[in-house]
């Protein structure tokens, strides 16, 4: 059975934008061994011609919204949650090195 | 050796709508940052897509005209990755199911027409806009969620002045049918071009390089011949292509590598869960290829057959839709086709030129200019009288209203006209006896006698004719 | 008091809210259940222009903390949510306030919504009334226990899995899952968008149903709300189950090897007989039953992981780092999720990636659709599927942990179904085991909520279980 590398699933992380703990990369792999048997289980169920469901209720909706506007934010609103502000602008540091 | 040089592009367009693709907060260029947001295009928590009936539509003709075919049941994507500028973390997209497949453009070049095929096209959000300042990182969410099509071309396109030939192709479309403003300058149109070259016979492509963000369709071709020239080089050098992504820097004329492509980026594409697939009406379809603005093409056909248009004016007139849209306005009012486009072309043109003006900023009124063709053709002015009458004209005066003030009326009443001859033939015997000994030249001199009498609003020609009418009565 | 007696009672309206928050404070020491108070006289300032017969006027309610409120912090019991305060307020706030009711405050949860338990909200875990030493179930646990201890007649609470139903079950009380689409979910900071409902908790089925009428309809900024008639729920609902058609899921009921919930439960059926329902116990292809879990872990992970990727401390929310915009957002993210949620949010993205999605997301949403079918199957012939809600009382705390169990627990995770399938379902309060509380859970058809509360009602009658609060004080 494939079995996943911690380096595989520090990687994994990386891509999510989080680093792991050694302890937290550890019980990761412990739960990827219980994902692998669960997903043995599924594959003993056949879905050959079976179409994905994405969706709870498949009936296409025909709702599309006006172009007109309705909800706007003032800038302060816009701004209020963010830790980094300037002016109007939402501003991330640059670090020279 | 020689090379085959191939290249297919994807254009990002910003649609003209008011509002954004899933959000109802407005589209507003130059407006105060983070001005016209709501939570959606932030990706507050909690937020939901929904999406825009105005994108669909501008989607629908850009299909249209490309002849794509629709798929009516729209569906969207997610691709997911982190930068900066995405607030969501994922850009919502149709990756699985495009609005339009498998179309085409048809080009000229150098005189021969070329098919270019279309890919596909479809919808997505753009991201925020990125200001890099010496103290850090702008953010802008103005941009966030503007509406957008991706226009994905197949590698069809054998060399610069093709790929320049097919975005201006694609721009004016877009532009004609009001789907979106296409300048690159400002980045409603952005090109990202995909080159690479291969021996002549070779059927398998060789390694590509991506350029992006070019401004300009002038630029498309001079980045692309400065790529293909280093692409040969490298190769000469018996070295290997490398995938990037390069920029073209105009200053020194050459492809800049920004990053290298290390194997494909996993977007981890799946099915937006929050938009069930959206079954468009045929009725409403049918409807909106129906009412579809006039392309450029059937813009040309027009001019010809119903105006009788030459060539180069149907070019220089549908070349710009502003100019060949104020063309139509004062088509409404006159029937002086072929004086109008030369009115158009040589004078309106010339001094909006001179002006750095464009015609949008003109405050000369279409059916003013219609009134003016129909008083020259009527004789009722003379064309440099016209001339005169059309300076003033730019600044939004009414035709008659300035032959009016300036008295320029032509004489063309025959019988006040004939009035003026009469007594002109009575006060010069020598000349009525000179013409008719053969001596031809007494008719101008008798012109000029009705000019200087009419203080120069005889109409000339009819002078003329009724002169030598009356002449040779007596 | 239900949501019925209090607006009967004499006192003055805006008095139970202010009796609700002073007792909201007494208990919070012992459950833990409350994570922000909102500021009372300014939420009674809003009743002004409340007509008096609105169908909440006056009601003190709860909401769960993944519930957008503008101007108040909201959490989803995330440290990196911890200082967010929404600018806007999600549909269902309108709603609720638009009838008269007074938010009180915000709830714990599992962080992110992302759990059973309730041992994840970042303001610790949240104590079952019954016995403190219990978890209340999650991920909506905050909500339970403020219902069941009295302290509101009514709370809100969202259910991806089985987190309105469990901790319902757990806590004695009753637990809504409508329909999906029924309710909006815009505003709800999400879970796994395609199995994610809103629901909400009384202690009456009468208040259950008058609440849906509250909270049902067409949202057009929800582009999967449905535009299903909202039907006059409350007083369609009598009770009345003569020649309904009842099916025990044999799968779960046949593990009741607890002789006196078995006892109770075969009690139960008997008496809903006696009122003339057809009562058949009916399986499920076992294998689809035991798919149930790994389904709903693979498919709540993969849309979980996207849907929180707007949590990157950037333009809300706490944020860590000051390198770069990848420092903040490795920072803010390694430091604001706890472990658990890193471990299913990389579950989740193996799941999504280009070589794996096929094996797993694909596999688990085709196999979705099989389970789907497996209940339509049932429920074409029967109105209502039955069953246990838990096998027992509410687990001690020191026992449960959300991990993914190694055995297909068949009865403690086919409540997700409904999830699958968006039907509409319930858990009612009927039996007690060792003097915990255990709810019978109910599913029907899409938009048949109407037959769901009539048999809920009917149980509430045979049991008499109306109204009963767990005072910890």
């Amino acid at each position: 059975m494939e079995r996943l590398e911690k380096n595989d699933i520090q990687q994994l992380a990386k891509q999510l934008m989080f680093e792991l703990t050694e302890e937290e990369a550890q019980a990761i792999q412990t739960e990827f061994d219980v994902l692998q048997k669960q997903l043995q289980l599924l594959e003993e169920i056949d879905t050959e011609g079976v179409e994905e469901m994405v969706y709870p209720f498949e009936t296409p909706t025909s709702f599309l919204r006006e172009d007109e506007v309705e909800n706007v934010l003032s800038v302060e609103d816009a701004l209020k949650n963010a830790k980094r502000v300037k002016t109007d602008y939402i501003v991330l540091p640059k670090v020279v090195k | 050796m020689d090379y085959e040089t191939v290249i297919g592009i994807e254009l990002h367009c910003e649609l003209k709508t008011k509002t954004k693709m899933f959000s109802s907060s407005p589209v507003s260029f130059g407006a105060r940052a983070n001005s016209c947001t709501n939570e959606i295009d932030l990706g507050h928590p909690g937020t939901l897509p929904c999406v825009n009936k105005k994108a669909v539509e501008l989607a629908l003709r850009a299909c249209t005209a490309t002849h794509c075919t629709i798929d009516p049941l729209v569906r969207f994507d997610r691709k997911n990755y982190y930068y900066s500028d995405l607030p969501k973390g994922f850009q919502i997209t149709q990756q699985f199911h495009p609005i339009g497949k498998n179309g085409y453009v048809t080009i000229e070049v150098d005189g021969e027409e070329k098919q270019i095929r279309l890919n596909r096209i479809h919808m997505e959000e753009d991201t925020a806009k990125q200001f890099h300042n010496y103290d850090g990182t702008y953010l802008d969410f103005n941009r966030a969620g503007i509406p957008l099509i991706e226009v994905v071309s197949e590698a069809d396109m054998r060399n610069g002045k093709e790929a320049a030939a097919y975005v201006e192709k694609v721009r004016t479309i877009l532009y004609y049918l009001g789907v979106s403003d296409g300048k690159m300058e400002e980045g409603s149109m952005r090109c990202d071009v995909n080159v690479s070259i291969r021996p002549v016979g070779s059927t398998t492509f060789g390694t590509k390089t991506e350029i992006k963000n070019l401004n300009s369709i002038s630029n498309v071709q001079k980045a692309i011949e400065v790529e293909v020239e280093r692409q040969k080089e490298v190769i000469e050098q018996g070295k290997e292509v490398i995938q990037a992504t390069y920029r073209f820097d105009e200053a020194t004329r050459k492809t800049v590598m920004m990053r290298k492509k290390e194997g494909a980026v996993d977007y981890k594409f799946f099915p937006e869960p929050n938009i069930f697939p959206i079954q468009l009406d045929a009725e409403w379809i049918k409807k909106i290829q129906k009412e579809m603005p006039e392309l450029p093409q059937q813009r040309r056909v027009r001019y010809e057959k119903e105006y009788g248009l030459t060539e180069y004016d149907i070019s220089v007139l549908v070349a710009n839709k502003e100019v060949s849209d104020f063309y139509d306005a004062v088509m409404k009012h006159t029937k002086q086709a072929k004086m109008a486009a030369n009115w158009v072309i040589t004078e309106l043109l010339s001094i909006l030129n001179k002006a750095n003006q464009s015609i949008e900023d003109a405050k000369i009124q279409p059916q003013h200019l219609a009134c003016l063709m129909d008083l020259i053709a009527s004789n009722e002015i003379s064309g440099k009288q016209a001339k005169v009458v059309f300076a003033e004209m730019m600044d939004g005066k009414d035709p008659k209203q300035v032959i009016e003030e300036k008295g320029m009326k032509q004489m063309s009443d025959s019988s006040a006209l004939l009035k003026m001859i009469q007594e002109v033939l009575d006060e010069q015997p020598q000349s009525i006896e000179d013409y008719k000994n053969g001596k031809d030249r007494a008719i101008g001199f008798l012109v000029g006698q009705v000019m200087k009498k009419s203080k120069g609003q005889a109409n000339p020609k009819m002078t003329n004719e009724l002169l030598l009418q009356e002449i040779q009565k007596r | 008091m239900d949501m019925h007696m209090m607006k009967a009672s004499r006192i003055a309206t805006s008095e139970h809210a202010r009796i609700a928050v002073e007792k909201a404070h007494q208990v919070q020491p012992k459950l833990n259940a409350m994570v922000t108070f909102c500021d009372i006289e300014e939420q009674l300032e809003h009743l002004k222009e409340i007509p008096t017969d609105a169908k909440f006027y006056g009601v003190p309610i709860v909401l769960k903390d993944n519930v957008s409120t503008k101007g108040i912090r909201t959490t989803a019991s995330s440290r990196i949510l911890d200082d967010y305060v929404p600018v806007y307020d999600a549909e269902i706030v309108t709603r609720l306030r638009n009838a008269g009711a007074i938010i009180i405050g915000k709830s714990s949860m599992d962080e992110l919504g992302m759990g059973g338990t309730n041992l994840s909200a970042a303001t610790g875990p949240v104590y079952n009334p019954y016995d403190l030493s219990r978890i209340s179930g999650g991920s909506s646990g905050g909500s339970a226990v403020l219902v069941a201890s009295g302290v509101v007649p009514f709370a809100i609470g969202t259910d991806t899995g089985d987190s309105v139903r469990k901790p319902a079950s757990y806590n004695g009380i009753i637990g809504v899952k409508p329909t999906y689409g029924r309710i909006s979910r815009y505003g709800i900071i999400p879970y796994a968008s395609s199995l994610d409902h809103v629901g909400y908790f009384t202690r009456s089925v009468r208040d259950a149903a008058l609440a849906l009428e509250v909270l049902a309809g067409r949202d057009d900024r929800d582009m999967t709300s449905s535009y299903h008639e909202v039907e006059a729920f409350e007083s369609l609902t009598t009770g009345s189950i003569q020649g309904m058609k009842i099916a025990v899921l044999k799968n779960v009921s046949e593990m009741l090897i607890d002789g006196e919930l078995k006892q109770q439960t075969d009690d139960l059926l008997d008496k809903l007989r006696n009122q003339g329902a057809i009562v058949e116990e009916v399986s499920m292809k076992e294998m689809l039953l035991k798919a149930a879990l790994p389904v709903y872990f693979i498919i709540s992970n993969c849309e979980a992981t996207a849907n929180h990727s707007n949590l990157d401390g950037i333009r809300f929310g706490v944020q860590h780092g000051d390198q770069s915009y990848e420092d903040i957002m490795i920072q803010s993210r390694s430091q604001g999720f706890s472990s658990l949620i890193h471990k299913r949010f990389v579950i989740g993205s193996y799941g999504l990636s280009e070589e794996n999605q096929e094996r797993l997301l694909r596999k688990a949403q085709k196999v979705r659709r099989l389970i789907v079918e497996e209940l339509q199957r049932i429920l074409s012939e029967y109105d209502a599927i039955v069953a246990p809600a838990s096998l027992s009382g509410a687990p001690k705390i020191d026992d449960s942990a959300d991990q993914l169990s190694l055995e297909y627990l068949i009865a403690e995770n086919y409540m997700g179904i409904a999830n699958f399938s968006g039907y509409p379902s319930m858990t009612v309060p009927y039996a007690s085991v060792d003097h915990l509380p255990v709810g019978l859970n109910i599913t029907c058809r899409a938009f048949d909520e109407v037959t769901m509360f009539n048999l809920a009602l009917a149980i509430e009658d045979i049991t008499g279980l109306r109204d009963s609060i767990q005072e910890v004080l």
